[in-house]
C-alpha cells in the first residue's frame, strides 16, 4: 500500500480489492523464529511389544497387515517367534492385557491374528535353512518351547545345533502336557518340522544323563539346558501313598496325549487351579467322567488362563472353591472318597495372593473314583554336574540365560516361575543371544557388552532383529525405546469397533472328542482385527499432523513420512497434541 | 419427489441438494437434527463432504471460514447462545466476503433458560454483515437453503436462513424435494472469485489502514444493495425450474386494504387465516410478509405500505429500550413517504420465548389498531398491556 498519510483515502484511481489479502506472500515471515520448543517425530514402543515375553514386534506386524503386506507381516512375526501357530493357540497372551485399546473399547485380539498368520506360514513351504557361518556347535537339552526357540535362533545366527530329546517325539510340554483339543498334533508337528528345517539336528529318545552322558557334551562349544519340569509335586494327602486312584495330573495328561484312553471311573476330582488342572479336568471330561475341580482359594486367585476356565465351565466341569483334600477314605482296601478341608482366605503370601487358611472343624467328604493332582511341578536336575548352581529347585541364570558355569546356559521351566510357553520361548531367544555373545568373545571378537536394554522392546523381551542389526521392514522415525502409555496418546481421533472373538466348537459335542475347540478367526476377520490396532507410539502415516499444522509447515516426504519446515514451524505443539499415537514429541533440543 | 419432513430436515435436504463440500457444526437444540441428518449423509457417502467436528460454535464458524477461503461450499447451523458465541466469527465471514451459509433456528436467548422460539438471537446479529432470510414453511426452508448458496456466492456475502424453533424445526410438513439434476442446473459448483493458494500463501484478513478500510466497507454495502436485485433474478430462475416463488416481501390480499399486518416467520401463516376470515366478513385487511431482513427491502415495503391507512407490525422480538425491531425498521422505511400517504404504524411485541400467537391474538391486534387514531407508544406488549 501507499506510503504517506494513511488517514486520507487512497488515490481514487487505485483499485481496492474487496477482501483484505496481504500484498506480499506470507513466506516472508519466517514464523519459525518464534519457537522455544519444537516438534520431533519419535517413534516409541507399543505396550503389546513390551508386554510380550517372547519379544515380538506385534505392533509392527499389525502395521504391515494394515498395509496389506501379509507376507512381510508373517516374516516379521517368525523373525521373533519360532512357533506362532502354537502361541496363537496356547499362549496366555499378556500382550492383550497391556493393549492400550482396552482403554478405548476392547483389547485387540492379538492371539487370533497371530494364530491366523501362524497358520498361513505353516501352509507355505519352509524357507531354505540359514547359512552356517560359525564353526561352533551348541547342544540343546530338551525340545520344548525353550529348547526349540534357542535352537532356532542359534541356527539363524549361523551355529550348528543338536537338540537332545528324552521322549520319542519333540515338543516337550507342548506335546506331553497340552491336550490336543487346545493344540492339534498336526499343527505342532508341522511347526516343529519347520523349526527343524532351519538345519537343526534333532535326536529324540535320547536322554542326557542316561542315553548320553553329560561328559559327552564336551564336544559342543556351549550347552543350553531346557529339560522342563516334569515331577508332580507331592499332594500331601494323608493315606495317598500307594493308592493308584490318586495320581499326578501331568502323568495322566502324558498318557492321554500319547493316545491312551485310561478308565477313570465315574467321578473324577482334580486338585489345583492352574492350567494343568484345567487340562486334566477337560481331558477327564472327554473320557466320560463327571469332573469337579477342587481349588483351595477363590476364582480370583486361579493361575489358569481365564479363557481355559471359561471353556471348562462351559463344558460342564464343576468347581469347588476354598477346599483342599486332606485324607483318603478307603473301604475294604478300595479307595472310595476323599475328605476335604474348608478354607478361608487369610493374609497375602509372598505371591501377593491371599493365603488359604483352614476353617477349624469344617470338613466334608467327596466321593471319587480318581483324584488327579495338579498343584505344580518340580524339575529333575539330578543329571546336572554340581558346578551348575541351583536355587529353590531352579537353575540360576543371568539375564541372558548364562548359568554359574559357562558355557552352560539354561532356560524354560527350569529357570522360570511362573511358567509359560511364551516365557520359555523368550528365554530360549535370550540364551541364543547370550551363547552367541559368549562364543564370539571366546573366539577373540571385540564384542563388548550385549546392549540388553536397547535390545528389549521398551523393557520387555529382547528382539532378535535388533540383535542381528537387520533392517526393520517398518521405517522408524528416530525410535525411542520407551513404552507409550494411553495418557500419552490422543484418543479423540479413534473410532470404537468391537473386538472379533474366536469361533468356538459347539459345546455339546465336546465330551466325546479331542478335536480342536477353538477355530480362531477367518482370514478376513483377522485382517479386520489387525486393523483395530492403534499402532501405539508409531507413526502410521495417518497425516493428522499435516492436517492440523496451522503454519502448513509439515509436508510429506517421498518415502511417505513427514518433514517439518522449521523456518515456519512456530512450535505451537498442535501436531504433538493431535497425534493419536504419541509419535510426536515436543523438545527444547536443537533450538 | 414429495416427502413429509420436519423443518430441520428440510434444511438438511437443501444442503444435500446443494452439494455442500464442508460442514462444521456444534450441536444445540433445536438445531441439532439438521446436522445429525447431515452427518448421517456424510457417513453413508450420499453427501461427499468433509464434516468437521468442533468444540464450540465459534470454532464451527471458524472452520467454515477456512473451508470457504479454500474455495469450497460450506455450511453450518446453530441457534441462540450458539449464534451469540459465533458473533466475532460472523464479522470475519462477512468482512472476508465469504459465501458461508448458515441455518439459524430461532430460539429465545437465555436467561431465563429456554429452548422455545423468538427472533432475538438472529436479530442481535443484524450489523454483522450477513444477509438474513426468514422462512414461513418447510417448503420455503428447503427452497431457501438452496437459494442461499446461489445468493451468497453471487454477491460474496454470507447468508443466514432463519426458521422458527419447533413451529418449523420440529413440525412435519410435505416438502417437494427438487431433483438433483434440477438443482444442479440452478446451482453449479462454486467458483470462488478469490481463494487461498497454498503454493503462494497470503494472509487473509490482513491489516487494512485507514486509507482503504472505508472503501472496503463501502464495497460490502454495495454488495448488500446488489443482493436485492440478485435475489429477485434468482427467484425468477428458481420459479422457472420449480414453479415456486416466495419473495423478499410478499403481499397477501393487500388490494384496497385500509389496514395491513406486517409479519415474519410462522406468525405469517396464522395471520393469513385471520386475514381470510376478516376478508370473508368484508373487512379490508391484508398482510405483508417480510422474508428478507438484511438487506432490508425498503423500496418494496414503501411501495406496498404508502397510502394505506394503518399498519400493524407484529414483532416476535424486542430491542430493549426501543421497540419491536421489524416495526422500527418499517417505521424508518416509511419516513420518506409524503405525510399524506404515510400510514399510522402500530407496533406489537408478542410471542416471546415461544408463547403461542393464536388467531384470537391477531384479531385483538386488528381490533386495537382500528380502535385508536394513534398508537399510545411505539410498542405495545401483547399479553401484558393488551
Amino acid at each position: 500500500m501507499s506510503e504517506g498519510d494513511v488517514t486520507k483515502p487512497l488515490d481514487t484511481g487505485r483499485n481496492i480489492p474487496p477482501v483484505a489479502i496481504s500484498e506480499t506472500s506470507t513466506l516472508v515471515n519466517p514464523t519459525g523464529s518464534w519457537k522455544y520448543i519444537m516438534p520431533r517425530y519419535e517413534d516409541r514402543v507399543a505396550p503389546c511389544n513390551a508386554g510380550c515375553p517372547v519379544g515380538i514386534d506385534i505392533e509392527g506386524y499389525m502395521y504391515l497387515i494394515g498395509q496389506g503386506r501379509l507376507q512381510e507381516a508373517a516374516d516379521l512375526l517368525v523373525r521373533e517367534n519360532p512357533m506362532p501357530a502354537v502361541t496363537g493357540r496356547v499362549c496366555h497372551h499378556p500382550c492383550e492385557n497391556s493393549c492400550n485399546r482396552a482403554s478405548l473399547d476392547e483389547a485387540v485380539a492379538i492371539h487370533s491374528v497371530e494364530r491366523r498368520l501362524g497358520d498361513m506360514i505353516l501352509a507355505a513351504p519352509p524357507p531354505p535353512a540359514p547359512e552356517r557361518t560359525r564353526i561352533e556347535t551348541v547342544a540343546v537339552i530338551g525340545s520344548g518351547p525353550a529348547g526349540l526357540s534357542c535352537a532356532y535362533f542359534l541356527a539363524r545366527l549361523g551355529y550348528g545345533v543338536t537338540v537332545f530329546e528324552a521322549a520319542t517325539e519333540a515338543g516337550g510340554m507342548l506335546r506331553l502336557g497340552i491336550p490336543e483339543y487346545r493344540l492339534p498334533r498336526a499343527i505342532l508337528d508341522r511347526q516343529i518340522d519347520r523349526i527343524q528345517a532351519a538345519g537343526i539336528d534333532l535326536r529324540t529318545s535320547t536322554r542326557v544323563g542316561t542315553d548320553v552322558p553329560w561328559t559327552d557334551l564336551d564336544e559342543f562349544d556351549a550347552v543350553f539346558v531346557a529339560p522342563g519340569a516334569h515331577l508332580g509335586k507331592d499332594s500331601r494327602i494323608e493315606g495317598a501313598e500307594g493308592v493308584s486312584a490318586i495320581r499326578p495330573g501331568l502323568e495322566f495328561l502324558k498318557d492321554v496325549n500319547a493316545g491312551e484312553r485310561p478308565d477313570l471311573g465315574e467321578h473324577v476330582i482334580v486338585v489345583g487351579g492352574g492350567n494343568t488342572a484345567m487340562d486334566c479336568a477337560r481331558s477327564a471330561l472327554r473320557l466320560g467322567a463327571d469332573v469337579t475341580v477342587l481349588y483351595r482359594r477363590t476364582p480370583r486367585e486361579m493361575p489358569a488362563i481365564p479363557q481355559e476356565v471359561r471353556e471348562a465351565k462351559q463344558e460342564g466341569v464343576q468347581f469347588e472353591f476354598l477346599a483342599a483334600p486332606i485324607r483318603v477314605e478307603m473301604e475294604d482296601g478300595d479307595f472310595t472318597a476323599i475328605t476335604c478341608q474348608r478354607m478361608e482366605l487369610g493374609e497375602p503370601d509372598e505371591s501377593g495372593r491371599r493365603r488359604p487358611v483352614p476353617i477349624e472343624g469344617d470338613v466334608f467328604t467327596a466321593q471319587a473314583d480318581t483324584v488327579l493332582t495338579a498343584i505344580g511341578e518340580d524339575c529333575d536336575l539330578s543329571f546336572l554336574p554340581d558346578e551348575i548352581g541351583t536355587k529353590w529347585g531352579l537353575v540360576e541364570v543371568d539375564a541372558l540365560g548364562e548359568s554359574t558355569s559357562a558355557p552352560v546356559f539354561a532356560g524354560g521351566d527350569v529357570v522360570d516361575l511362573p511358567r509359560s510357553v511364551a516365557d520359555a520361548l523368550g528365554g530360549g531367544k535370550r540364551a541364543a543371544i547370550g551363547i552367541d555373545h559368549f562364543l564370539r568373545e571366546k573366539a577373540g571378537e571385540d564384542v563388548g557388552e550385549v546392549p540388553l536394554n536397547d535390545l528389549r522392546y521398551g523393557g520387555g523381551n529382547v528382539s532378535a532383529l535388533r540383535y542381528a542389526e537387520d533392517e526393520d521392514p517398518i521405517p522408524r522415525e528416530a525410535p525411542v525405546n520407551e513404552t507409550v502409555t494411553w495418557d500419552q496418546m490422543n484418543p479423540n481421533h479413534f473410532h470404537t469397533a468391537p473386538r472379533h472373538e474366536d469361533h468356538f466348537h459347539d459345546a455339546i459335542d465336546l465330551r466325546s472328542a479331542f478335536g480342536e475347540t477353538n477355530f480362531g478367526l477367518s482370514q478376513k476377520e483377522a485382517i479386520e482385527e489387525a486393523e483395530r490396532c492403534l499402532n501405539c507410539g508409531v507413526c502410521n502415516r495417518c497425516e493428522l499432523c499435516l492436517i492440523f499444522c496451522p503454519d502448513m509447515a509439515i509436508s510429506r516426504r517421498d518415502d511417505g513420512g513427514f518433514e517439518i519446515d522449521m523456518r515456519y514451524c512456530k512450535g505451537c505443539g498442535l501436531c504433538a497434541a493431535e497425534c493419536p499415537r504419541g509419535a510426536v514429541t515436543m523438545t527444547r533440543e536443537g533450538i | 419427489m414429495k416427502k413429509v419432513m420436519i423443518g430441520n430436515h428440510a434444511v438438511s435436504w437443501g444442503v444435500l441438494r446443494s452439494r455442500v463440500e464442508v460442514i462444521s457444526a456444534y450441536p444445540i437444540t433445536p438445531q441439532t437434527q439438521i446436522v445429525e441428518a447431515l452427518s448421517d449423509m456424510v457417513a453413508d457417502g450420499s453427501l461427499p463432504a468433509q464434516y468437521i467436528k468442533v468444540e464450540s460454535e465459534h470454532s464451527a464458524m471458524a472452520a467454515c471460514i477456512g473451508g470457504s477461503i479454500a474455495g469450497t461450499r460450506t455450511f453450518t447451523a446453530t441457534s441462540a447462545q450458539g449464534l451469540a458465541l459465533m458473533h466475532e466469527m460472523l464479522h470475519w465471514a462477512a468482512g472476508g466476503r465469504l459465501p458461508v451459509v448458515m441455518a439459524n433456528v430461532n430460539r429465545a436467548m437465555a436467561p431465563g433458560w429456554t429452548i422455545w422460539t423468538d427472533q432475538n438471537d438472529s436479530l442481535s446479529q443484524r450489523d454483522t454483515g450477513w444477509i438474513q432470510l426468514y422462512c414461513e414453511t418447510n417448503q420455503e426452508v428447503f427452497d431457501t437453503t438452496i437459494q442461499a448458496f446461489k445468493l451468497a456466492e453471487t454477491v460474496n456475502l454470507p447468508v443466514m436462513l432463519v426458521l422458527d424453533a419447533f413451529f418449523l424445526s420440529h413440525t412435519s410438513e410435505p416438502v417437494d424435494v427438487t431433483e438433483q439434476e434440477d438443482v444442479d442446473l440452478f446451482l453449479p459448483q462454486r467458483e470462488a472469485t478469490f481463494k487461498m493458494d497454498t503454493s503462494d500463501p497470503h494472509a487473509f484478513g490482513a491489516l487494512v489502514r485507514p486509507d482503504a478500510y472505508t472503501e472496503m466497507r463501502w464495497q460490502q454495502q454495495e454488495s448488500m444493495r446488489e443482493a436485492r436485485d440478485v435475489f429477485r433474478q434468482m427467484e425468477d430462475e428458481w420459479e422457472a425450474i420449480t414453479g415456486r416463488r416466495h419473495g423478499a416481501v410478499e403481499a397477501y390480499r393487500t388490494e384496497d386494504a385500509d389496514l395491513l399486518l406486517v409479519t415474519s416467520g410462522t406468525i405469517t401463516s396464522t395471520a393469513r387465516t385471520v386475514v381470510d376470515e376478516r376478508r370473508a366478513d368484508g373487512e379490508k385487511v391484508g398482510l405483508i410478509k417480510v422474508k428478507m431482513f438484511r438487506p432490508f427491502p425498503t423500496d418494496e415495503l414503501r411501495g406496498l405500505l404508502a397510502g394505506v391507512d394503518r399498519v400493524a407490525v407484529l414483532d416476535r422480538n424486542i430491542s430493549p429500550g426501543h421497540g419491536g425491531i421489524f416495526a422500527e425498521e418499517t417505521r424508518s422505511a416509511l419516513y420518506d413517504v409524503p405525510p399524506e400517504d404515510r400510514p399510522t404504524l402500530f407496533g406489537y411485541v408478542l410471542g416471546l420465548g415461544g408463547r403461542d400467537v393464536t388467531p384470537s391474538v391477531i384479531n385483538d391486534i386488528i381490533d386495537n389498531t382500528r380502535s385508536k387514531d394513534q398508537p399510545e407508544r411505539e410498542d405495545l406488549w401483547v399479553g401484558v398491556e393488551l
